[in-house]
């Protein structure tokens, strides 16, 4: 019994240490991803006016192939910014037409594996004709996930043993008032007034009963363990 | 008395509570110091931008002081980035050249300066940006309110856990125990049933004191039954009713209620795939011969279609079969049908494998309903039931954002894997919780076509299932798992997120059901509730017209889970006594009716809400479905909400249906 009542605060410690742990890689997770999506939205900004130039040169006739200005546009965009790579215009099949990384003309973006921010650039008629590719620094978004799951941790260990011994001083605290309530059950005298009440009323109606039998006398009843039926507020002073 | 059991419970919700508040804190923290300096960075991007582009103009001769159209430029960066109080062009003398929104309120708000410089490096002036710390605060806000919800979720799967325990043959002992002081805290002096194992020398002294009193009263009552004096029999009598002296009380049935966690852990596999399914699906179709919403759709409506067809047919499958092999085969059918989708080369084969889930899913589905009922009776019966529809609830509410999350960090056919891992973790709960059933081999003869065609002739039960339980499901299905996530995977949210709103219906469906139920027999008025229901969330999908942005679509989804919770169990009411009006055999017609109309809905949802996002958009196909759910209503309405009527019944109506597949 004991074994059982250890083992049970034991799993109820675990599964409380594990919830708190869920939890706090969640919560990461979610810091996570705001943090990402904030940064995409900085180098989102230079994706978005490449590609608006790219749509009204597309909407006067230019072909994409054609717009030579771009590269000079990517060139300084991503001069802009310290932490961008390389911007590319690749066409919609994916080969990139301008770069402001010379070395990056003619490589198809699908093979290059690279993880980038990518802008749709559309014709008139809403198609897609091609993707301005920006290339951050994968630094910025691991330095972030670093920082973020250094400050969680400090925060989820503490966390996650105080709910682990607390459940368990809570399950041993339990435990003893149920070993105290079984004990203090062995006496009728120790039981819950409700029980003690049942208790009287049974007594009295079986003396009653009982003396009814014989002659119509009431005699002085005796409870089941041999002692005199006492009512609750007697019960109660002896407890 | 609370019991181990009870108070260790509720020490874990608060232990969990303050713990994840605590997490909560250091979250905010944590969010304030990574979030807070990107969106000054983000302000120093765009003022290095400005600036860059207001220097060049000095190289094609425009004096810096009378540029024109700075403001408007200004003008229109705010717009993209609300986060900006203020984008201010000021020369190097100090005076404001131009200016875009104001920050005069915001004194030590945070500010990016950018100095512009000509060709030969001469400082003119500087673009300066005041970044909103409101907008900060919203933002990192808005993050807290993700990371609550993440709580929650952590919360209720601590709780399914606990249950798990709870319900293991292993703490017998304790029950026993725990069982005769709560007897004893009641006043209750009757005798306990069963064998109390290793808890024998802890509660003997109790079993003995009740044994003798029994006796005692057995003694008593068999003299005056000898001398048939009717007084002290009543006396008697009285006393037993008062204490239940000289009875056996029966342990507490937890048969009935053993499939939970199976079932949960069964259902939040399956619950794990929504938020990612149709971007999953759309993905692996490619740009074949299907529309990407068709492509979305399909697996979805071949999942549902499954579900319905085999809802019938199986019960009396899972009747031969028995409870526990029924849930085990499903279980290793649907585990197998997420391993294949997880590793499908191809869409066909992919909407196969979905196939096999549904067919796994409706066997588990219905031998668990099975097994509930099996083993209980009465007033029972619906408090099992309520046990039952509340796994699968909370199942539905945790699934998605864990499914999103892993979606996420480890892509779609990982998440899939972690389907087919829980599905088989399922089966082994089921193998060790379950108990062992006798096949009946004679049972099985169901719900036939002809019993189906008897309930639809009882009166007014086709204007309710077809004015109202079709079109809940209908636009329930259409919303929650297609539409809603197709239109956040093209505004740009994450999986993840995705399975986050998601969330909102289920929520409200379990902190309302319980409240509308009450209502509606509290004021007799089951009818009304469901064609209000249904005109809530009717007219919730129909303001998508207004404006298709993610605050109509959380109003669509938050109409949609009041709306259901309005109508669900005054409905199940409705057709439940439908049924026990028509009585007998055809009591089972009616209800297999109302089941196969409902999944029904589900299948037709997002079959035909995928054709007409293609074709007509996501904002008219979200009010076209809702239109169709307000003019059923009033179908049923004007139909005089006619059906067999049985007051008080709604509350525990509501523990009979589900809201899920």
């Amino acid at each position: 019994m004991a074994r059982t009542t250890l083992g049970l605060i034991a799993v109820f410690a675990l599964i409380a240490a594990a919830c708190v742990a869920f939890g706090a890689y969640f919560s990461y997770v979610t810091l996570l991803n705001a943090h990402r999506s904030v940064i995409e939205a900085r180098f989102g900004i230079a994706a978005e006016r490449v590609a608006d130039v790219a749509e009204q040169a597309a909407s006067l006739g230019i072909a994409l192939p054609a717009q030579s200005t771009l590269t000079s546009l990517l060139d300084r965009e991503a001069r802009v910014e310290p932490a961008i790579r390389s911007m590319d215009l690749a066409d919609e099949r994916g080969i990139v037409l301008f770069s402001s990384d010379p070395a990056r003309l003619g490589i198809a973006e699908a093979q290059d594996g690279g993880r980038g921010l990518t802008r749709p650039v559309r014709n008139d008629l809403n198609e897609v004709v091609g993707h301005v590719v920006v290339r951050y620094d994968p630094q910025i978004l691991a330095a972030g996930a670093a920082a973020l799951g250094n400050d969680l941790k400090v925060i989820a260990l503490p966390a996650l043993i105080g709910a682990g011994v607390a459940t368990i001083v809570i399950g041993l605290l339990l435990a003893a008032l149920l070993r105290r309530a079984v004990r203090r059950a062995a006496d009728p005298g120790a039981w819950p007034p409700a029980a003690r009440a049942a208790l009287a009323a049974a007594e009295r109606v079986h003396n009653e009963v009982a003396g009814k039998s014989r002659s119509g006398k009431s005699p002085p009843g005796k409870s089941p363990s041999g002692k005199s039926a006492r009512g609750p507020a007697e019960s109660r002073r002896r407890a | 008395m609370i019991g181990l059991r009870g108070g260790i419970t509720i020490a874990i919700v608060l232990i969990l509570c303050s713990a994840l508040a605590f997490i909560g804190w250091g979250a905010e923290r944590a969010a304030q110091r990574t979030i807070a300096p990107e969106i000054l960075a983000k302000a120093n991007t765009v003022a290095r931008s400005a600036a860059d582009l207001l220097g060049r103009a000095g190289t094609v001769g425009v004096p810096f002081d009378r540029l024109v159209g700075v403001s408007d430029y200004f003008q229109n960066l705010r717009a993209a980035n609300p986060e900006f109080a203020q984008i201010s062009l000021v020369s190097a003398a100090g005076a404001e050249l131009a200016r875009a929104g104001d920050a005069a309120g915001f004194a030590d708000a945070p500010q990016a300066r950018i100095p512009v410089a000509d060709p030969s490096g001469r400082r003119l002036g500087d673009v300066v940006i005041v970044v909103d710390p409101t907008a900060v605060t919203a933002q990192v806000g808005a993050v807290l309110v993700d990371v609550a919800f993440i709580g929650i979720v952590s919360l209720l799967v601590a709780l399914e856990l606990v249950a798990l325990v709870v319900g293991s043959r292993g703490i017998g002992a304790l029950m026993a125990v725990e069982r005769r002081l709560k007897a004893l805290g009641r006043g209750v002096l009757a005798r306990q049933e069963g064998n109390p194992g290793a808890a024998g020398t802890l509660v003997g002294p109790i079993d003995r004191q009740v044994n003798a009193l029994a006796e005692r009263h057995a003694e008593i009552r068999a003299a005056a039954e000898a001398r048939g004096d009717a007084a002290a029999l009543a006396r008697l009598g009285d006393l037993e009713t008062r204490t239940g002296l000289g009875r056996v009380q029966a342990a507490e049935s937890e048969a009935a209620i053993a499939v939970r966690p199976a079932l949960f852990l069964f259902m939040l596999a399956e619950e794990l795939t929504r938020p990612f399914l149709p971007r999953f699906a759309q993905t692996i179709a490619g740009s074949g011969a299907f529309s990407p919403d068709f492509a979305a759709s399909l697996p979805i409506v071949a999942f549902m279609a499954v579900v319905a067809l085999c809802q019938v047919p199986f019960a009396g499958i899972s009747e031969r079969l028995g409870r526990r092999p029924g849930f085990v085969i499903g279980a290793l059918l649907a585990a197998t049908g997420y391993g294949l989708s997880a590793v499908s080369p191809s869409y066909g084969l992919f909407v196969g494998a979905r196939v096999a889930t549904a067919v796994g899913y409706a066997l588990v589905f219905v031998s668990s309903q099975g097994h509930v009922v099996d083993f209980s009776a009465g007033a029972a019966r619906s408090a099992a039931l309520a046990v039952f529809v509340r796994a699968i609830m909370v199942a539905s509410l945790c699934g998605p954002p864990i499914g999103g999350v892993i979606a996420d960090r480890l892509g779609a056919p990982s998440a899939f894997m972690a389907s087919a891992g829980l599905a088989l973790v399922a089966l082994v709960v089921a193998l060790l919780t379950l108990p062992k059933t006798v096949r009946r081999a004679g049972a099985g003869a169901g719900v036939g076509l002809a019993d189906l065609k008897g309930a639809a002739r009882a009166p007014g039960l086709m204007a309710l299932l077809f004015g109202c339980a079709f079109p809940a499901k209908f636009l329930f299905a259409a919303l929650c798992f297609l539409l809603v996530p197709l239109e956040l995977q093209r505004l740009g949210y994450s999986s993840a997120a995705i399975g986050r709103f998601q969330m909102i219906y289920p929520i409200i469906m379990v902190l309302a059901v319980p409240f509308f139920a009450a209502m509606a027999d509290r004021f007799d008025a089951r009818g009304s509730f469901v064609v209000a229901g249904a005109v809530v969330s009717g007219f919730g999908a129909m303001a998508m017209v207004l404006n298709p942005s993610i605050a109509f679509i959380v109003v669509a989804l938050v109409a949609l889970g009041y709306g259901q919770a309005m109508s669900i169990a005054s409905q199940s009411a409705l057709v439940a006594d439908t049924a026990a009006a028509l009585g007998g055999g055809r009591a089972a017609g009616v209800l297999g009716l109302f089941r196969l109309v409902e999944r029904s809905g589900n299948a037709a949802g997002p079959a035909s809400a995928g054709f007409l996002m293609a074709t007509i958009g996501f904002a008219a196909a979200t009010t076209l479905i809702g239109t169709v759910v307000v003019a059923g209503a009033a179908l049923f309405a004007l139909s005089g909400l006619r059906t067999a009527h049985h007051p008080r019944r709604a509350s525990s109506a509501a523990a009979s249906e589900g809201s899920s597949a």
